[in-house]
């Protein structure tokens, strides 16, 4: 008898020296990671990145050039796709278009050999859980995005496979639909409980859905660590301009004599080594001085009105420092303004390599 | 904007021009079939026969009409079967494969369509005696087969290069083998292009009359376009019989293409676009 959903199947995903090589171009480059069982984990990064290929190589859909591939603790290398019992959902979601709502759920049963009735029920049940469970009949031309989607994720858990693997899913939705999908699937997910590997090149999303985030840029992962870890402490200068909305202020300059210098301010550092350096600020750490006063002065280049707050964006040398301050403090453009860094809210990184410079307050 | 309004009507007016000037013998050939043996050459010429008769029609549905309708009938239906199904197979591998060998095979399929007919008759010609097979249906479907595979690769591969590999892909992490992935999606989705493509082959075999007539020699094999031979003889030509028998031998084809001109004109385009 097959037990109800849920039967534990250990799913723990091991990436081993992984390479993977275009012809001249490489795509990935000795990647090791290693994803728990139950995890949601996202690759997160700009496109060409890697992040896709890595889950392609997961899915079996690519070979990879080298290095070693573990599902449950199996070397999968040499296992197909259809062997390696996963789910994907598609960025185009991949809806067959010749079937209708209901089979193409039902089709990863049917290809199992899943006898009619208990298929079903099956896809009614999944069906049900995406609310989906009145269009069974229809065809994928005649559905919105959002519902092509959900069909797509319920083709995915139909079944009880390992893993769940996500490449971009909510990327073709509109904004709104975007934000009810992504809790959605946060909660299918956590009332599922399976493995999840989830593509993505929204920082949000990643922000919102992740238990852990895997930077990827250039074939390499630049940072791993769970949301707020990411947040709190980038490791580098492209995690720190790649994650918050807007990013974090980068102002490059010079540590000397515990103090960040730069042509129009600087600040004071508790500990930092002697050098070329970029400082790091969020928008949120910054608040407005007089002119003259505060840390840095600049000019106002433009302010933008959000409703809750106020996106000031301040000339600072040849660069442009944001500033999220209150919904009352907007100000006129070319307007001369301080601005103030919160202390023990910077982020100081080396000014050739980029890396975090750890040990100051 | 009067300027644009000429330019469309005296466009219109070329067009059906144009169309006139195609259909007037398929029309030609309607009216004569009507007509009574000593109205053909009658002058004044008639557009439309003065004593429109279906006598013509009577004469020429013999007994050796019907054979040669049951011959061509089986000759393309087989042609088009075994063709179609060899150009899918081709055509997939060179629509997925990325291998620079198929590019090359590719070209050479290209290649072989360009030999005219009356270069290749002698060798197939040969072929076929010495295989034993002259004068029977299986030489014409195996010539047939062999001109017509070139054209229905490339059009085939048009379609499939356009199907979306990702739902190869999901089909394969769905759990599918190959060939079933093969048969439940890829098929069903490249049905246009099947479809094109089996219209492209039955009307090439339907017509061909090169090769039946030098492969076949006996009425019992011969097919229509041969057959509509009979009524041109050494002192004379029947044209009645002859147009009655023509109109015949079209009607299915016509038929069909009606029908199935939609598909047929994407089938031609498909390759164009992309790919």
């Amino acid at each position: 008898m097959r037990k109800r959903r849920r039967e534990t199947k250990m799913a723990t995903v091991e990436l081993e020296r992984l390479n993977k090589r275009f012809g001249g171009f490489t795509a990935l480059e000795s990647l090791d990671l290693t994803i728990a069982d139950g995890e949601f984990l996202v690759l997160l990064g700009p496109s060409g990145c890697g992040k896709s290929t890595t889950m392609r190589l997961v899915a079996g859909l690519e070979e990879p050039t080298g290095g070693e591939i573990r599902i449950g603790g199996r070397r999968v290398n040499d296992i197909p796709a259809r062997d390696r019992d996963l789910a994907m959902v598609f960025q185009s979601y991949a809806l067959y278009p010749h079937m209708t709502v209901g089979e193409n759920i039902g089709y990863p049963l049917k290809v199992r050999g899943i006898a009619k009735a208990e298929r079903q029920a099956q896809i009614r049940a999944a069906a049900e859980k995406v609310e989906m469970g009145h269009l069974l009949t229809r065809r994928p031309a005649e559905l919105s995005g959002g519902q092509r989607q959900r069909v797509a994720l319920a083709r995915a858990i139909v079944r009880t496979p390992r893993l769940f693997l996500m490449d971009e899913p909510l990327s073709n939705l509109d904004a709104k639909l975007r934000t009810v999908m992504r809790a959605e699937l946060k909660h299918l997910q956590r009332d599922l409980a399976t493995t999840t590997i989830y593509v993505t090149h929204d920082q949000v999303e990643a922000m919102t859905l992740a238990d852990r985030i895997v930077i990827l840029n250039a074939a390499k992962i630049q940072q791993q660590g769970t949301p707020q870890e990411i947040y709190d402490r980038p490791a580098n200068t492209f995690v720190a301009s790649f994650i918050g909305s807007p990013p974090m202020n980068l102002i490059e300059g010079t540590v000397a004599e515990g103090r960040f210098h730069h042509p129009d301010g600087g600040v004071a550092l508790a500990s930092a080594p002697q050098g070329p350096a970029v400082l790091g600020v969020r928008p949120e750490d910054v608040t407005l001085a007089a002119p003259g006063e505060g840390d840095f002065t600049g000019k106002v280049y433009s302010s933008e009105l959000l409703g809750d707050c106020t996106l000031l964006n301040v000339r600072v040398g040849d660069k442009l420092v944001a500033a999220k301050v209150g919904p009352q403090d907007g100000r006129d453009m070319d307007e001369p303004v301080g601005l103030r860094l919160a202390p023990g809210a910077l982020h100081l990184f080396d000014g050739e390599s980029g890396a975090r410079i750890e040990g100051r307050a | 904007m009067t300027h644009t309004r000429r330019t469309r009507a005296a466009i219109v007016a070329g067009q059906i021009l144009l169309a006139a000037f195609v259909l007037l013998p398929f029309f030609w050939m309607f009216s004569v079939s009507l007509k009574p043996p000593s109205e053909p050459f009658a002058i004044p010429a008639r557009l439309w026969p003065e004593d429109p008769t279906l006598s013509n029609y009577v004469t020429a549905f013999r007994p050796e009409f019907r054979t040669y309708f049951l011959n061509s009938l089986i000759v393309s239906a087989a042609s088009v079967t075994i063709c179609v199904t060899l150009a899918l197979l081709a055509a997939y591998a060179f629509s997925r494969g990325a291998l620079i060998a198929l590019t090359a095979l590719m070209g050479m399929v290209v290649l072989a369509q360009m030999f005219p007919h009356s270069a290749i008759i002698i060798p197939i010609y040969k072929m076929m005696r010495s295989a034993d097979l002259l004068d029977t249906k299986i030489a014409l479907i195996i010539a047939y087969v062999s001109v017509t595979l070139p054209v229905a690769i490339w059009m085939l591969r048009g379609f499939l290069v356009k199907l979306p590999v990702a739902l190869e892909e999901a089909a394969a992490i769905d759990g599918a083998h190959p060939l079933r992935l093969f048969w439940e999606i890829v098929v069903p989705l490249a049905r246009p292009g099947i479809i094109a493509t089996a219209v492209y082959v039955l009307i090439v075999t339907w017509q061909e009359f090169l090769f039946a007539l030098s492969f076949t020699s006996s009425k019992a094999e011969r097919t229509l376009p041969v057959g509509l031979n009979d009524f041109i003889g050494q002192y004379g030509i029947r044209y009645g019989e002859l147009m009655a028998s023509s109109v015949m031998v079209s009607a299915p084809v016509i038929a069909v293409f009606f029908f199935l001109q939609r598909y047929f004109v994407a089938g031609l385009t498909a390759g164009a676009v992309k790919g």
